[in-house]
């Protein structure tokens, strides 16, 4: 195993490099899903078993668990609701099923997101890269203790956001869909709300997603996302200003 | 307490009509046919039987009956005195229009079928020597206005036939009629009700044939006669045997893309390692794909035939818009029409894939494709249009057949199983919605989706 032997990790280390547990039984794909988060930069510990799980999790902080759950002996599902007695770190699941219900089921044990095998290295990178962020990690974020859950549902005007399903709902209670640049762009402006936020500054907050964007493409995104957010009857909450960039002037609350 | 004892007889009369009601619908076919020729035979019995006996019980008025036999008495008396020759001649000149006359040799004796004894009696009270000669009195047949007619001897045998119009006589006439017409409208009635009865569960049959193997089965309710009911009985077996298959066939294709995703997942990681040539790599990524997608699609496919996921509201115009935006972004010549508040309760997941397969293939077959979603009525409508080449008329029902490929010659370069418009289809009968496709007059498939609106 060519795991690194330290004990114990402070916090700023994992603010520094994540560290992050892999639990997965099938052997081959546990090394290569190792290597391809390392190739990310991100440091790795491995579990084949829950037992194993556990042992590490003892060991040392973790930033976050990946979690198959279709581990032998205990569920993942089951090793998932004890974790989360003990512990509040960010869970990604992985199944091989890949159905609806694993989804929603996951989601709503408190998952922080779900990923179906077959997964490319790239996605597995971007999506650990979006749990961290949300989890506190990210500098832009109001939540600044990482022991703390981060806020997952955060309400303006009647509407309400789920963080962690990514999901928008309007006051009436319809889910609407929103791309995911301009989800993005939502949570950005959430986390910087009666703040105005010039093009460039836009685009560095909402960081992978935009990063290629141009100005004019944040324009649009913009425009998109009020047009969205337009519920009959009221007036969009992200006001244009003139020369220097956007406002969203709605009341945020987070719960 | 009442209640109870009236209920009582009540429920046993009841009791007794189920259970020949039962007997009745365990006939088979020719016991059937056989109770209703049964049936009307029995009818014309006593539709006759009833006729006989008015015919006997029939008595003229006084005066009437004085009449016919004041007739007979002159009439006999004046033919027994004219010479066989002359007798035919006499009697033609005695007869009026009411009553007719006609004088025959002895050995021809007519009888009507029907006899009238009572007013044979009643005749004989008035002029009793009309006993001794044989009088016999009967109704004539229906051809012959079906008057009264009769037979009397004459002193040297030879025989004296009469026929008189009585204007009472009608009734029975009537009577007649009614009794020749009676069971042959029944026998129509029955037969008509008895067929109809039979065939009735043929037509829930023909459905059920219909739907067969597209969709969990339905049985069929088994009644009619036995023959109805043991066709039923196969079909519905038919039915379960062609549904298992079906759910075989799906859950080992399940398994299969199970055990391969591991595998897949491995060759997906392994793939980015740097030894691996550019080009080689490109290509294996492609071909990657294409199995994550064929395994995707049944598991789609298998999901949109009902979830344990409830439904929820959804904002469709804004999910459609959002789909169209998405692909646009990519490069697609995408485009779409609606405003947003067009609220539906669905599961998000499943019609969310059900409009991105109607998009890719707009995609895939025309390279272009514009999305409008409007609310019209109690129902939003969902219009997915492309100018492609479109589906052939005479295939348009296939489309929505799993597995079923439309291009097998460019089926090399699609990626998909045959179960993109069964998907859509599935997905939206799962929310109690519509799927239309047809072909646009200017070329290019419109595919519609009508879903109910959710309630304000």
């Amino acid at each position: 195993m060519p795991e690194p032997e330290t004990p114990i990790f402070s916090l700023a280390d994992t603010m520094a490099a994540p560290r992050i547990l892999l639990v997965e039984d099938d052997g081959p794909l546990r090394t290569l899903t190792a290597r391809a988060l390392r190739q990310s930069g991100f440091t790795v510990l491995t579990a084949a078993t829950g037992a194993e799980m556990w042992v590490t999790l003892r060991e040392g902080p973790v930033s976050l668990v990946i979690l198959d759950i279709m581990l032998p002996g205990t569920s993942g599902l089951e090793l998932f609701r004890r974790l989360r007695r003990e512990n509040d770190v960010p869970v990604i699941f992985v199944s091989a099923r890949g159905s609806e219900e694993d989804r929603v089921l996951g989601l709503e044990l408190g998952a922080d997101d779900y990923l179906a095998k077959p997964f490319s290295t790239r996605e597995l990178a971007a999506r650990v890269s979006a749990v961290l962020r949300r989890g506190g990690v990210d500098p832009a974020s109001e939540a600044t203790n990482p022991a703390a859950p981060p806020a997952d549902t955060v309400r303006f005007d009647g509407w309400s956001v789920s963080m962690a399903r990514r999901e928008l709902h309007s006051p009436s209670g319809a889910m609407v869909d929103l791309t995911g640049a301009e989800f993005d762009l939502l949570a950005t402006f959430l986390n910087n709300p009666q703040r105005v936020l010039g093009r460039e500054r836009l685009i560095e907050l909402s960081r992978t997603r935009l990063a290629d964007s141009s100005d004019r493409s944040i324009d649009v995104l913009v425009s998109r996302l009020r047009r969205k957010l337009q519920a009959v009857g009221s007036e969009t909450p992200i006001v244009t200003v003139r020369g220097v960039g956007y406002m969203f002037k709605a009341e945020v609350a987070r719960a | 307490m009442n209640g109870s004892q009236s209920a009582g007889p009540y429920r046993g009369l009841k009791s007794a009509l189920d259970g020949s009601l039962k007997l009745l619908r365990r006939f088979g076919l020719p016991e059937r046919l056989l109770a209703v020729l049964l049936l009307a035979a029995l009818v014309d019995f006593a539709a006759n039987t009833i006729v006989f006996n008015r015919a006997n019980s029939f008595e003229l008025r006084r005066d009437d009956a004085e009449r016919i036999a004041e007739n007979l008495v002159l009439v006999s008396r004046a033919l027994e005195q004219t010479p066989a020759q002359d007798r035919p001649a006499v009697a033609h000149s005695l007869s009026s229009q009411r009553f007719a006359l006609d004088w025959s040799m002895p050995q021809s004796n007519r009888h009507g079928s029907v006899s009238l004894s009572k007013l044979r009696a009643q005749v004989i009270d008035i002029e009793p020597r009309l006993a001794t000669a044989d009088l016999e009195l009967h109704l004539e047949g229906l051809p012959s206005g079906g008057n009264i007619g009769g037979s009397m001897r004459l002193s040297d045998r030879s025989l004296l036939n009469f026929r008189t119009h009585a204007r009472s006589a009608w009734k029975l006439t009537a009577g007649r009629i009614a009794g020749l017409v009676l069971p042959t409208l029944l026998l129509v009635t029955f037969a008509w009700a008895f067929l109809r009865a039979t065939l009735r569960p043929l037509r829930s049959l023909i459905k059920a044939a219909h739907r067969l193997g597209s969709g969990p089965p339905v049985p069929v309710l088994e009644r009619g006669p036995d023959e109805m009911r043991e066709l039923i009985r196969a079909l519905n077996s038919m039915q379960e045997r062609v549904h298992q298959s079906l759910v075989e066939r799906t859950n080992t294709m399940i398994a299969i893309g199970h055990d391969l995703k591991t595998p897949l997942a491995r060759m997906m990681l392994r793939i980015d390692d740097p030894a691996i040539d550019p080009a080689v790599r490109e290509g294996l990524s492609h071909d990657l794909e294409e199995m994550r997608l064929l395994i995707g699609s049944i598991q789609a496919y298998v999901e949109s035939g009902g979830t344990d996921i409830p439904a929820e509201r959804i904002d469709i115009a804004i999910m459609a818009e959002t789909l169209v935006d998405t692909a646009a972004d990519q490069g697609a010549d995408a485009r779409f029409s609606g405003s947003p508040g067009v609220e539906v309760m669905a599961r998000a997941v499943s019609i969310r894939r059900a409009l991105a397969n109607l998009i890719d293939n707009a995609l895939h077959y025309a390279g272009s494709v514009s999305v409008a979603v409007r609310a019209v009525g109690d129902q939003a409508e969902i219009l997915v249009e492309d100018e492609g080449p479109g589906i052939p008329e005479d295939r348009l029902g296939d489309a929505l057949v799993p597995f079923f490929r439309m291009d097998t010659a460019r089926a090399r370069d699609t990626a998909g199983m045959g179960l993109g418009l069964p998907i859509v289809d599935r997905s939206v009968k799962l929310e109690g919605g519509t799927l239309d496709l047809r072909n646009r007059a200017g070329g290019g498939l419109a595919v519609t989706i009508r879903l109910p609106l959710a309630p304000r």
